[in-house]
Parts: C-alpha cells; sequence; structure tokens
C-alpha cells in the first residue's frame, strides 16, 4: 500500500474537523431536546418528535435539498444571513458541518433521552430538599448520571457525521479542501479510471476511525456506569 | 460536570487544529468540466510551479457545476464542455462574459472494454447501436444534462440509432464515471470523448462520431463574477502556449491562438 | 415551629391534617397509606396542597389563599427518606458536602468531625454508596441532611427498609441526634416502640385525619 497523498490527508482532516465541530455543536441542542421530551408533555409533542427523527426516515439527498432551500446564499434564511452577518453555509465546510449535524441528530437525541428517562427522580428531589436550584439538580445530579447515554450519543453521532454522503454533496458538493470529506472523496475517486488504490486507502482510514470511536466509547460508556452504580 | 467540559475543550481545539494554514496562502478554485481532469491538472501543477497559487479544482458534470454556481459556489472560474451550460450561467449573472474563452474542442468517440469482441465500427446513418451492444449497457453522461450525454443523444438521433438504443443507456454521472464503467467491462459499450480514451488502457476506441452528427464541441472557459483578482493571470495562462501543447498532448483541439 | 393546616386529595382519599409542632421531635404516627409521606412531602415543598398553610418559624412557606409556594431548594428543612437516596456518581465525603456547596455555606471542619463522629461515619468517606450496607447508607443520609444545616429535620421512615438488628444499631444514633443536633425534627413511622423513644409529641394520623395529638402517652394502647 502506497503512501497517503495531500490530497487523501486534506480529505482525512476535513472529515474529522466537520463530524467533530458537529457533533459538539449538536450535543447541547441534542441534550435539551432530550430532556425536553423526556421530562414534559406539552401540545405538539409528537410533532416535535417526528421532527427530531425526520433526517432518519428522509432520503438524505432530501435533507441536503432542503438544507440548500433554506440555507443556500439565495435561500430563504441564507440569504439574509449572508448579506447581514456575512454568515456562509453552502459549500463550505461549515454547511458540511451543519449537514453532518441535522443527519446525526436522531442518533444522538435518543440515547439521552432514554438515559434521562431512566434517572431516579427521587434523586433529583432530594438534592433540591439539600438546597439545589433546578438548574444545579440538572447540573450535579442529572446531567452526570445521563452521562452515559450522552457519551453514546455522541459517538453514533460522531460516527453518522464521519460517514454522511447524500445530504452533504447535495448542499456543499465536493469542493477539495472545503467540503471534500472522505466519502465524497471516495465518491469522486471509484468515478475515476485510477482512482481504486487511494479509495481503498480511505476505506481502510474510516473504518479505523469508526472502529476507534466505538472503542473509546465503549471505554467511557462503562466507566460512567460504573460511577453510576456507585462503584 | 468539569470532566465533559474538558472533553468538549479538547475536542474543541483538536478540531481547530486541522484547520488548514491555507488561510495566507493563494487559491484559485476551479470547476471544471471532468474531461479536462488530466490536462487541467498539468497545466495547474505547471502554474503552481511558475507562481506559487494554488488550484484547487471540483471536477464534475457541466450541468452540476453550473447549478453549484447559481446557487452560490465559491467558484472562481467555470469550464464547461458545452456553450448551454455556459450561457446558463450567464444568463443568472454569475460569469464575467468579458473574460470568457471558447478554448477547446473534442471529438466523441463509442468505446468498448479493451478485450471486448467488438471493433471498427462504422459509425453512419442507420448503424445498428442497440445490436451492437446485444445484452450489455451502453455508459455515457446522463442524456438530459450532462454534455457528453446531449452530444451522444443529438448524435444518435441524427444517425436514427437513437429509439432502438435508448433503454440499453446506463446514464452516469459524468463522463469519467461512465469511462470508469466501460473500463471495469460493467459496460458493453460507450460514449465518451477521444480524450478520456486515451488515458484509460482499459478501454478501445471502437468509432468515432462524424463532427456533423452532433453540435460544435466547444469548451468555453470563464471568470466567474466573485472571482479573485488572481484568477486573470490564471486564465491568461490557460490561452499560453505552455498550455495548448499540455491540452493537444492530450488530444484537445485548441480553438484560439495562444497570446503568450 | 412548624405549623401545618392543610387539605389535599390523594387519588382514592383526602388528607387534612392541621396541627403545630412544638418540642424537640414531633412523631407523625399512623399505619402505611394513612397520608404520613404525602404530609412530609408538603412540609419539605416537594408535593403542594390544595388547600390551607404550611409556616415555619413564622416564614410563610405554602399558602394556597395567596398562590405563596416557597420551592423546596429554598426551604432549608432536610429530609431523610426511607431508602437513603445517596447520589451514586459521588463518594460519601460527597454526599455529606452536598448541601454545604448547594446552600452556598462556609465550610466548617469542627461541624463535619461532630456530625462524622456522632454518626460514625467517618471512616466511610472514600467509599462510594455501592459499597455501603443499609445501615451504612442511613447514618450517611442523616449525616448528610444535617450538613446542610437545615431548619427543620425530616425524617421519613428512616429505620423502614431495615432489618431488626440493623435498627437496633441505627436508634441511639437518633437519640444521639435528637440530644445532641440542636435542629427540631419531624419523624415518620408506623413503630410505636421507635416513637415512645424517640418522640416528644405525636400526632396520630388515621385515614388522612388527624386522630390524636398530644405527648407519648397518646400511644398508649396502641401495638407495635
Amino acid at each position: 500500500m502506497s503512501e497517503i497523498t495531500s490530497a487523501e490527508w486534506t480529505a482525512i482532516l476535513l472529515s474529522l474537523r466537520v463530524a467533530v465541530i458537529a457533533t459538539l455543536v449538536a450535543t447541547p441542542f441534542g441534550i435539551a431536546l432530550a430532556w425536553l421530551l423526556a421530562r414534559y408533555n406539552f401540545w405538539g409533542k409528537s410533532a416535535l418528535d417526528a421532527l427530531v427523527h425526520l433526517p432518519l426516515v428522509l432520503p438524505p439527498v432530501v435533507t441536503g435539498y432542503l438544507l440548500l432551500l433554506a440555507l443556500g446564499r439565495r435561500g430563504l434564511v441564507g440569504a439574509w444571513l449572508a448579506d447581514n452577518l456575512g454568515i456562509v453555509f453552502a459549500f463550505r465546510w461549515t454547511g458540511a458541518a451543519l449537514a453532518c449535524g441535522v443527519m446525526s441528530f436522531p442518533l444522538l437525541v435518543r440515547p439521552i433521552r432514554l438515559s434521562i428517562e431512566a434517572i431516579d427522580r427521587r434523586l433529583e428531589q432530594a438534592a433540591s430538599t439539600l438546597g439545589a436550584a433546578p438548574w444545579k439538580v440538572f447540573a450535579t445530579i442529572t446531567l452526570p448520571l445521563a452521562l452515559p447515554g450522552i457519551l453514546a450519543g455522541m459517538v453514533l453521532g460522531f460516527a453518522k457525521a464521519i460517514g454522511e454522503f447524500g445530504a452533504t454533496i447535495t448542499f456543499v458538493s465536493n469542493i477539495p479542501g472545503e467540503t471534500q470529506v472522505i466519502s465524497s472523496a471516495i465518491y469522486s475517486l471509484i468515478q475515476t479510471p485510477d482512482g481504486d488504490a487511494a479509495a481503498a486507502r480511505l476505506v481502510i482510514i474510516s473504518v479505523v476511525i469508526a472502529t476507534a470511536a466505538l472503542i473509546g466509547s465503549e471505554w467511557f460508556a462503562r466507566r460512567a456506569t460504573q460511577r453510576l452504580h456507585g462503584n | 460536570m468539569n470532566r465533559l467540559a474538558g472533553i468538549f475543550v479538547a475536542l474543541f481545539a483538536l478540531a481547530g487544529a486541522t484547520l488548514p494554514a491555507a488561510a495566507q496562502e493563494k487559491i484559485i478554485t476551479v470547476f471544471a468540466a471532468a474531461s479536462v481532469k488530466n490536462a487541467l491538472d498539468d497545466i495547474d501543477a505547471a502554474y503552481t510551479a511558475k507562481t506559487g497559487v494554488k488550484i484547487t479544482v471540483s471536477y464534475g458534470p457541466s450541468s452540476g457545476l453550473a447549478k453549484q454556481i447559481e446557487q452560490g459556489a465559491p467558484a472562481d472560474v467555470f469550464i464547461s464542455a458545452d456553450t448551454d451550460w455556459m450561457d446558463y450561467a450567464i444568463s443568472k449573472k454569475n460569469i464575467n462574459e468579458s473574460s470568457r474563452l471558447n478554448l477547446l474542442g473534442n471529438t466523441v468517440v463509442l468505446i468498448a472494454p479493451k478485450d471486448s469482441k467488438v471493433e471498427n465500427v462504422n459509425i453512419a446513418p442507420g448503424f445498428d447501436l442497440a445490436k451492437l451492444a446485444g445484452d450489455g449497457k451502453i455508459a455515457t453522461g446522463d442524456v438530459k444534462s450532462v454534455p457528453i450525454g446531449k452530444y451522444a443523444k443529438a448524435a444518435l438521433e441524427k444517425l436514427g440509432s437513437w429509439q432502438a438504443a435508448e433503454p440499453k443507456f446506463a446514464m452516469a454521472d459524468n463522463v469519467r464515471a461512465a469511462l470508469t464503467l466501460v473500463a471495469r467491462s460493467e459496460a458493453a459499450l460507450g460514449i465518451v470523448y477521444s480524450t478520456d480514451a486515451r488515458i484509460e488502457p482499459g478501454v478501445k476506441v471502437v468509432g468515432t462520431f462524424p463532427a456533423d452528427s452532433h453540435p460544435a464541441i466547444i469548451y468555453p472557459f470563464a471568470a466567474t463574477i466573485t472571482a479573485k483578482a488572481e484568477t486573470a493571470d490564471y486564465l491568461a495562462f490557460l490561452r499560453s502556449t505552455a498550455a495548448k501543447n499540455i491540452f493537444e498532448k492530450y488530444g484537445f483541439k485548441f480553438l484560439l491562438s495562444p497570446t503568450t | 415551629m412548624l405549623r401545618v393546616d392543610i387539605a389535599k386529595k390523594l387519588g382514592e382519599f383526602s388528607l387534612e391534617a392541621s396541627f403545630t409542632s412544638e418540642g424537640r421531635v414531633t412523631g407523625l404516627f399512623g399505619a402505611s397509606g394513612a397520608g404520613k409521606t404525602s404530609l412530609v412531602g408538603m412540609i419539605a415543598g416537594l408535593l403542594r396542597p390544595d388547600r390551607g398553610v404550611i409556616a415555619l418559624d413564622d416564614e410563610i412557606l405554602d399558602d394556597t389563599d395567596k398562590a405563596v409556594h416557597v420551592p423546596p431548594h429554598r426551604r432549608r428543612i432536610g429530609y431523610v427518606f426511607q431508602d437513603a437516596r445517596l447520589f451514586p456518581h459521588m463518594n460519601v465525603a460527597q454526599n455529606l458536602d452536598y448541601g454545604r456547596r448547594m446552600n452556598r455555606l462556609p465550610d466548617d471542619g469542627a461541624q463535619k468531625e461532630r456530625v462524622s463522629d456522632l454518626l460514625d461515619i467517618g471512616h466511610l468517606l472514600d467509599r462510594r454508596p455501592g459499597k455501603l450496607s443499609g445501615g451504612e447508607r442511613q447514618r450517611v443520609a442523616l449525616g448528610r441532611a444535617l450538613l446542610s444545616k437545615p431548619r427543620l429535620l425530616l425524617l421519613d421512615e428512616p429505620l423502614g427498609s431495615l432489618d431488626e438488628g440493623r435498627k437496633v444499631e441505627i436508634l441511639p444514633y437518633l437519640v444521639r441526634l435528637r440530644d445532641e443536633a440542636n435542629v427540631p425534627m419531624v419523624y415518620v413511622s408506623h413503630d410505636a416502640a421507635e416513637m415512645r423513644q424517640l418522640a416528644t409529641q405525636i400526632v396520630m394520623l388515621r385515614n388522612g385525619r388527624v386522630t390524636a395529638l398530644g405527648g407519648v402517652k397518646v400511644l398508649s394502647g396502641t401495638t407495635a
């Protein structure tokens, strides 16, 4: 197997950056949504739940296209953002991060929600009798106890983000150095007559990254669960 | 809680570290028809060696590229494989019209996998493409939008072979994807440019479409209206003798006289 | 001094209670299902009465007429639960320190030592709740509530989940608590023997109504 070329490195680093940013930015929103869905009943809750899971069932290209319509340079919100705040998502790595974040969101929210639902509310009650205001209960009791779920969600989300293709290529296309992530690079390479070797290298690297993420999360989750059981 | 925050900060830092230092480098972004890939790569390498300016190219079907530019993609240069898509981009007010150069020409050929039994096809009115393909598929770009597909369909319609052959077509994303299908023997035949056939040892040319069977193949080159200042120099280089030699080496016709 | 005058509908049955606590330990005595835990929940602020007033030392904690409800975290009322409810992700020392931190009280090493000695938990500080016995957990729960410096301490059947041996072991700690901790307590139990040892005043609850109010003699004639 020959050396990894500079173009391939660019795709790898870009994928990592996009997936990490997507996951980090999505996580607070994921925790908030999970909390809302786990703890409250309100009018429109099923609609919200469905909306959160939409990227899971819509064809990825459709999600990408909807992002383009809304946030493209000439999109509903995108035009305003570009003209007034100079923020552009389409065809930028930030757009790739956004597409990956949106696609991985349902996978992020689910484990967190389950984790929060499993928390013994009586512990939260005990905390409030000890003087903890609601946000402090959340920060010192709920969040730490939900940690295994949060980590599991983040890893699933990261894995999805790193492998995302359809929405990404539709929203931000395939510009080397800017939006050509690993999956798009592989897609281009397998269409090129002599691209098979490079494609194979990238495939192996994808597998390595995904495996590392899974192993890392297992370790984290196991430690967090041990703490949960008071060990 | 602090642990979680710590992990977050570390990951953000990691992400930031992967940011390319390219902010300081000059980069010109080119959106180019897939068929110019090998030639343009060589020319770009020469240009970077000469000026230090890096060229990033997004290769794809001219149709897809034109639509992305319309949507605000950050291209400095657009190289289309037909005039339709350049005209489209101009109509959407994305192109600096005065910079337009109808620079290259090409030929459409019929190809087959290297070890195919098909040989020496005479492409003339009445030639039976469908029969030639047998049970196999005919690969080319999407006939509705991709330039090579449009040329192919126009030619076949003129020759009277389109209707019978249409059900056997495998429409690929762009011409190089079609080329790869034939090289892998996934398709029995393919319709690509002669310049593509030349760089792929896995295929052989079995016939050439007469130039009058389809609209003239013209590759317009132009700068976009958002092009960086450095683009003018790059476009001038594409019209230089050095560039001409490289394009012709790969089999393109150079339609203009070089300016340097 | 605790003043309770409330009514609440709880599913099938309704609870009405009106009493004032005096002295060290007010015992809430009655059979299971009499409404004791709900009553104590309302004193803590975890539950809201349908109607009525709850006041502690002249501060109104609940007043349904005026729509006043002080949330639990602002009442400075400690609660020892029957199931201890120690935080599993913290060790004993961190559990004990939780109330002080949440109430933003200054570090009081002397008090920590006193409570540790009182409840004999000093040697458990580095342990995690999962590695404690039932009796140890209950003592840590007591210490945790105490160290939050509450104005009133609620204990809801703290010995209920322990076996006879453990109960005998812990009861003296509770007596010491009463005598040395200097904080009024409301003690819930269905065990008359415990009550006789600990309480200075009895509120007897039956089917959601206060049926007797007075000194410990009120328990005479009750078995168990």
